[in-house]
This record gives C-alpha cells, structure tokens and sequence, in this order.
C-alpha cells in the first residue's frame, strides 16, 4: 500500500521522528513523507512511532491508499524530496 | 516489493541515523532501508565497514559494474536461509552427470522456448522470418536425444546464433544492426544494450536467489568453477529473451535509445550515462510490471516470478516436483 505521513511534533521528539521516518519512507518535504510499504513493515512503523511520540501533545497523521493507481501528483515549485530510486 | 538502488552518480554511501544516507556535492540524500532490496553501483560510490555491516544485517546485496559497465562483483551477506540438505541435493545434482544434464537441457529448452515465442510474436505482426521459426519448434524432442553437456553447449549456442541474426528483421533499425555477437567489448552498439541488458539480469537473479536456500556457486549448464556465481546465469538464460531482448526492441522502436547515447571507447562501444539511465529506468519498471499467471490466479511481477523458478528448482533438487521452465504465453 502506499501511505502519506504528515506530523506535527515538539520540538524535543520530532528529531527521532524524522529518524524513525526515514528507515521507512521516501522524504518529500519538512515532516512529509510517502512511499510504498507492506502491510507489515506499515506496522512496524506506527508500533515503534507510538514509542517515541507523545500522545498528548503530538500529532501524525497517515494517508492510506490501498493502491496510488486513480490518484495524481502535482508539484508546484520545488521537488525537495522524492521517490527517485536511480541516483 | 522491496525496490533496487541503482547509482551512477558519484559520492559517499552510509550508514546514517540507522538508515541508508547517499551523500553527493548536491547533498545528502536518505533512503529508506527497510525498502530496499539491492543496491546496484555504476557511480564512483565511496562507502566503508559500517556500511557493509549494516547492509548485512538489512540483507541487502550489493552489486558494482566498473567504469565500463562490466560485472565486478557482489557483496553478498551471511546467507540467512541455510540449509545444508539443498547444498548437498545441489551437488549432487552437479556431480551425477546424469542429473546434471536432465537440469541443464530443462534451462536449455526454457530459453528456447522464450525464443520461440519472441519469434512468433514478431512473425505474428508480420515480420518474414523464413524458416527460422521452424528451426524452434520441436527443439524439445531434439535437446532429449542429447546425450553430453557440450554437445547441449553447441546446440544453444547455434540457435542463439540464429536467434540474434533475426534481431536485423526484427528492428530493421540502420543505427542497430547486429553484424555478429561481440563481447568483452561489445562492438556495435546493438551487443551494447544485450551485454548490458544481460550483465544485469544475472544481478537480478542472484539477488533473488539470495532470498532463497539455494547456493548460486553450484550450476548446471555453466559450470560450476572458481571464479564466480553461475546458477544465477542458468535461470537468466530463461529470461533473457522476454525480458532484457524484448525491453531491448522496445527501447529502440520508441526511440528512447538513439546512437547519440553510444560512445566509441578503447576497443568497443560503451552506453553513455543518460543511456543507461533510460535502459535501467524501463528495465525497472519491466520488472514491476504485473502478469497474470496461470498456475498462481493472481498477479504476479517479472520479478516474481524468477523467484518461483528458483523454487521450482529447489523443488526438483528435493526430489518433489520434477522442474518445469517458465513458457511466456504471449
């Protein structure tokens, strides 16, 4: 499935957020990331983003879409990040 | 499906915050690692131990081409799926003669087959292709009255011959003609984008061969010596023609390649680095594209489906399920 993960975090945990993100997903821009994940690795992921974040004062939201195939992608102005798996 | 890293850029691959960092002039760049299933290194890439370290827990293989796009080499991890009843069912698969042959003719025929259905497809849309395709068909009956290795060595290799001399008709291109089979280095700009083309396909394979309990330094049509992998080579013999060949006319007929992207270098003609771009790009995608398969009832990708055909030979090595190569049906 392909997830968008969007957070807004403290400024004290939002470091090993952005770690924890990378491990998994592609960044696209400041507290953005997207990219394609099985079902268990997506597990994997929020058990250990609940460890980190504080529930009361922290906030992630993920965009779920079974599949991007409907879905399009406009970029207006700079692509910061991105997908690119040819360097 | 975990992705590949190709990179043919320059600079520094690290271990980082426990994920992967490609750090270049332009900056740093992270990848995710628990996406990524290989890493393939054309660029000049710095990396050290740590890397190696963490890659190897990760289970990420490492390939490098040299400057001239040649195979180099693999680091392949600590395997993780030992079994040492497969190792020694493929040896003695290796050893007895007998055995060894019944394998290697099954690679034989797969490839064949492959052909055969490359061909007819051109034949299909109406290219002449005389009496070649006559050639391929029935080649099953003929590779079972075979009765040593090199006789089956000689017999591939003349069909591959005319196999190739068809490549002319097919693309009809002035830019790629194929003139004859060079390597080492390739000579015309067609034997590029097959040596190319080839060169990563036996990456591919030995990747998917590492997620398995086979050992890829045991194989049966190529021998088995000291220099390197050759199971991998086997199973990419199946392949080759509906996947690198067919990407190969593809490219060519939409003029995604053009003899711009080629570039005399010492002795033979190398792909310039947008040209590989281009070819990786579409190999890539190739390999993601899904197929609806007969036996599985649901979509399965190209890549998937070299797996399969590594568990279908595990499977014959075990003695359970006598081997059947992969037939494109289109």
């Amino acid at each position: 499935m392909f997830v968008i993960v969007v957070y807004d975090i403290a400024e004290k945990r939002v470091a090993k957020v952005l770690k924890k993100s990378r491990q998994y997903l592609y960044w696209v821009q400041n507290s953005v990331f997207e990219g394609e994940i099985s079902e268990a690795k997506y597990k994997k992921y929020v058990t250990e983003l609940k460890k980190i974040i504080n529930l009361e004062e922290d906030s992630v939201i993920i965009y779920n879409l079974r599949t991007s195939k409907y879905s399009s992608r406009e970029v207006i102005g700079l692509e910061k990040g991105g997908q690119s798996n040819i360097l | 499906m975990q992705k590949t890293l190709y990179i043919f850029s320059n600079g520094t691959l690290q271990r980082e915050g426990n994920t992967l960092c490609y750090i270049t002039e332009e900056g740093k760049r992270f990848l995710p690692v628990e996406d990524i299933q290989e890493i393939m290194v054309f660029g000049a890439v710095d990396f050290n131990k740590s890397l190696l370290e963490f890659l190897t827990q990760h289970e990420i293989l490492l390939h490098y081409f040299n400057y001239h796009d040649y195979y180099m080499g693999t680091f392949y991890p600590r395997e993780h799926y030992n079994s040492g009843f497969v190792i020694l069912k493929q040896a003695e698969h290796y050893m007895e003669e007998a055995k060894r042959l019944t394998l290697a003719k099954k690679f034989v025929a797969g490839a064949l087959r492959n052909i055969e259905q490359v061909l007819r497809y051109y034949e299909r849309r109406g290219i002449a292709l005389g009496d070649t395709l006559s050639e391929f068909t029935d080649n099953e009956t003929q590779i079972e009255s075979i009765t040593d290795l090199s006789e089956l060595m000689a017999y591939e290799g003349n069909h591959r011959e005319t196999y190739y001399r068809c490549f002319d008709k097919i693309l009809d291109h002035p830019d790629f003609p194929f003139d004859k089979r060079t390597r080492r280095p390739p000579q015309n700009n067609l034997n590029t984008l097959i040596s190319f083309g080839n060169s990563i396909l036996y990456t591919i394979v030995l990747s998917e061969i590492y997620k398995t309990h086979l050992d890829p330094r045991i194989g049966y049509l190529h021998a088995t010596n000291f220099r390197r992998f050759s199971l991998n080579l086997d199973v990419a013999e199946i392949f080759k023609p509906i996947i690198i060949d067919r990407l190969i006319f593809t490219l060519i007929d939409r003029q995604m390649l053009t003899k711009k992207d080629f570039e005399a270098e010492t002795g033979g003609i190398v792909l310039k680095e947008k040209g590989r771009k281009v070819f990786v790009e579409e190999l890539d995608k190739r390999l993601s594209t899904t197929i609806s398969h007969r036996a599985v009832g649901h979509p399965v990708s190209y890549r998937r489906l070299i797996r399969m055909e590594l568990y279908k030979v595990e499977k014959h090595l075990m003695g359970e399920e006598s081997y059947k190569p992969f037939v494109s049906q289109w």
